[in-house]
């Protein structure tokens, strides 16, 4: 895949995507949530 | 390189004064003990995302572990999905917020009082505190060294001035400033390394002829790869080691396990955790810091690996050669070798905050951990104490820094983390997640995992062991143990007898206070 043949090396790359993507879902869903005043 | 020594100057010049006001900024805004050692517990979130991952990725990540991409290759991206899945999601979603809600609750304004609070134990306080102060030197250090040679050959000045100038700048404004002037310095020098290893991958693809034709260049090196290294296991840049190899258990155990579930329990992280007032900051953080440190470790170790095939092209060398043997090389020579004028100022300005943001917060976290867990006591200074117990760690980081040997900023990164992870990660995660947590538990898991550690370390884990000489004053030879174990990274052995030694003396104590059976009873 692009030029790297090694599963385990495009595996990773992607596996980081996923991370990322991941955070960034977790992070705008959770947006609001825990404020100060939620008693949190 | 075409850009003048003298605008290198004036740029540096006036990014140092940039930070002496944000500096003077957190010395205005420090009114009490709780302002400099946890900034008023109420920073933003986006500056608590910039400031941990700029503090987790230093000259380490970039020059460092970058540099040991460009010698082992592309394998080193799974530490960079251990850095975003545990480093930041598991970190800040799981940890963070118990880490932020007991911390409140405590009144715990370091990791070790967080620790002596959650256990109501002084020797638990103390002990990490120990642990603090005489391993994080080392890390401290390996960034002095990192950042000292990287001025060195840009500013063009001898490596002793570098390094002294560099320590002398960071420990002014962490002196005065305390954690607010670092937490600020580090979003602005942390948008800055985002901004820069962005370009930095962007050019290396463009320079290379695109991004199938740079990995189909790498690939195709593979017959270049040194006698020794291959020997040791490396099948080319973009290929995993062999499996079993020494250095696939170095890479697997050392790098990616290592440095990825070490940074669980750095104290100079998990304090950041509870500069927030709401779990919300903390969920906004993750949206910054995921994307973030994606840019840091993946752009450095892909950049890293491809360094080979620049190097290459343009001088019929490999990186390692290119970097004279030396991996911390690859990535400064790469840097001033293939980077357009344009952008050195700004790749220098990179480099020069990845040091300057991880080592504030190091020596922040020394300081705190010398002057207020250890040497406070019952005094109520503690903002002067800490003051004169930084300068104290400092000094002492800059005089290891000159015995330390060449080659060890990656190595010195994952032996600290190794350390943390192995003597703090399971009494700090049961002080957050059992509701009654023992002492007798977590006091025997530390001393346990910190003891594990450190023999492991001095007799059997060979590159460590050889270094220390401890095994070979002591039994004539480097290592104790046959292979694969010489290979096997400490935290691989002393984390789960640390967590056994934790969960065992748990269940103990736990039967030891359970009631007795019905029948044993005494009627009231």
């Amino acid at each position: 895949m692009l030029g790297i043949e090694d599963p385990l090396i495009w595996s990773g790359y992607l596996a980081m995507l996923v991370c990322t993507a991941a955070c960034v879902i977790y992070g705008v869903k959770n947006w609001n949530k825990g404020a100060p005043d939620d008693g949190c | 390189m075409a850009v003048s020594t003298s605008v290198l100057t004036v740029f540096t010049a006036a990014y140092l004064v940039i930070v002496a006001l944000l500096a003077y900024y957190g010395y205005r805004k420090t009114k009490c003990a709780e302002d400099y050692l946890l900034a008023g517990r109420n920073v933003h979130p986006v500056v608590l995302a910039l400031s941990y991952g700029a503090t987790f990725i230093s000259t380490s990540a970039i020059i460092g572990f970058g540099g040991l991409a460009g010698q082992i290759g592309m394998g080193l991206i799974w530490l960079t999905v251990f850095n975003i899945g545990v480093g930041i999601l598991l970190a800040f979603a799981i940890f963070g917020k118990r880490t932020r809600a007991l911390g409140h609750k405590l009144g715990a304004v370091t990791f070790p009082d967080l620790l002596g609070k959650a256990y109501q134990s002084s020797f638990l306080a103390k002990a990490s505190a120990v642990i603090v102060a005489v391993g994080m030197p080392l890390y401290a250090a390996a960034i002095l060294i990192g950042g000292a040679r990287f001025i060195e050959s840009t500013l063009s000045v001898s490596y002793n001035t570098a390094l002294i100038g560099f320590a002398i700048v960071v420990a002014a404004y962490v002196i005065v400033g305390g954690l607010i002037a670092v937490m600020y310095t580090d979003a602005l020098q942390g948008t800055l390394m985002a901004i820069g290893m962005s370009l930095l991958l962007v050019l290396t693809y463009i320079k290379l002829g695109g991004v199938t034709e740079a990995h189909t260049a790498l690939t195709s090196m593979k017959d270049l790869v040194p006698e020794g290294l291959a020997a040791a296991g490396h099948a080319g840049w973009t290929s995993m080691p062999v499996s079993g190899s020494s250095l696939w258990y170095t890479l697997i155990t050392t790098i990616i396990l290592g440095v990825g579930i070490g940074v669980l329990a750095q104290p100079q992280l998990v304090v950041r955790f509870m500069t927030v007032k709401s779990d919300r900051s903390l969920h906004r953080a993750i949206l910054v810091g995921g994307p973030f440190i994606m840019l840091m470790t993946g752009v450095a170790f892909t950049v890293g690996a491809l360094t080979n095939v620049y190097f290459f092209n343009e001088t019929g060398q490999i990186a390692l050669a290119a970097g004279g043997g030396n991996a911390d090389a690859i990535m400064p020579e790469y840097i001033n070798a293939a980077i357009p004028d344009i952008f050195i100022v700004l790749f220098m300005l990179v480099l020069l905050s990845a040091a300057m943001s991880t080592l504030s917060s190091l020596f922040h976290t020394m300081g705190t951990a010398l002057g207020h867990d250890l040497l406070k006591g019952k005094r109520a200074d503690s903002q002067k104490i800490t003051q004169g117990a930084t300068l104290i760690m400092i000094v002492a980081s800059v005089a290891l820094a000159y015995v330390m040997p060449a080659n060890i900023i990656a190595r010195a990164t994952a032996m600290f983390m190794g350390l943390c992870a192995s003597a703090l990660l399971p009494a700090f995660a049961m002080a957050l997640f059992d509701k009654a947590p023992s002492k007798l538990a977590a006091k025997t898991s530390l001393i346990t995992g910190g003891a594990v550690w450190f023999a492991w370390t001095a007799f059997v884990h060979v590159k460590e062991s050889s270094a220390l000489g401890i095994s070979g004053f002591l039994f004539g030879k480097d290592t104790l143990m046959a292979m694969p174990w010489p290979v096997v990274d400490p935290l691989i052995i002393a984390l789960p007898l640390s967590t056994l030694a934790l969960v065992t003396m748990k269940l103990w104590e736990s039967r030891a206070a359970a009631p007795l059976s019905k029948g044993d009873v005494e009627p009231l």
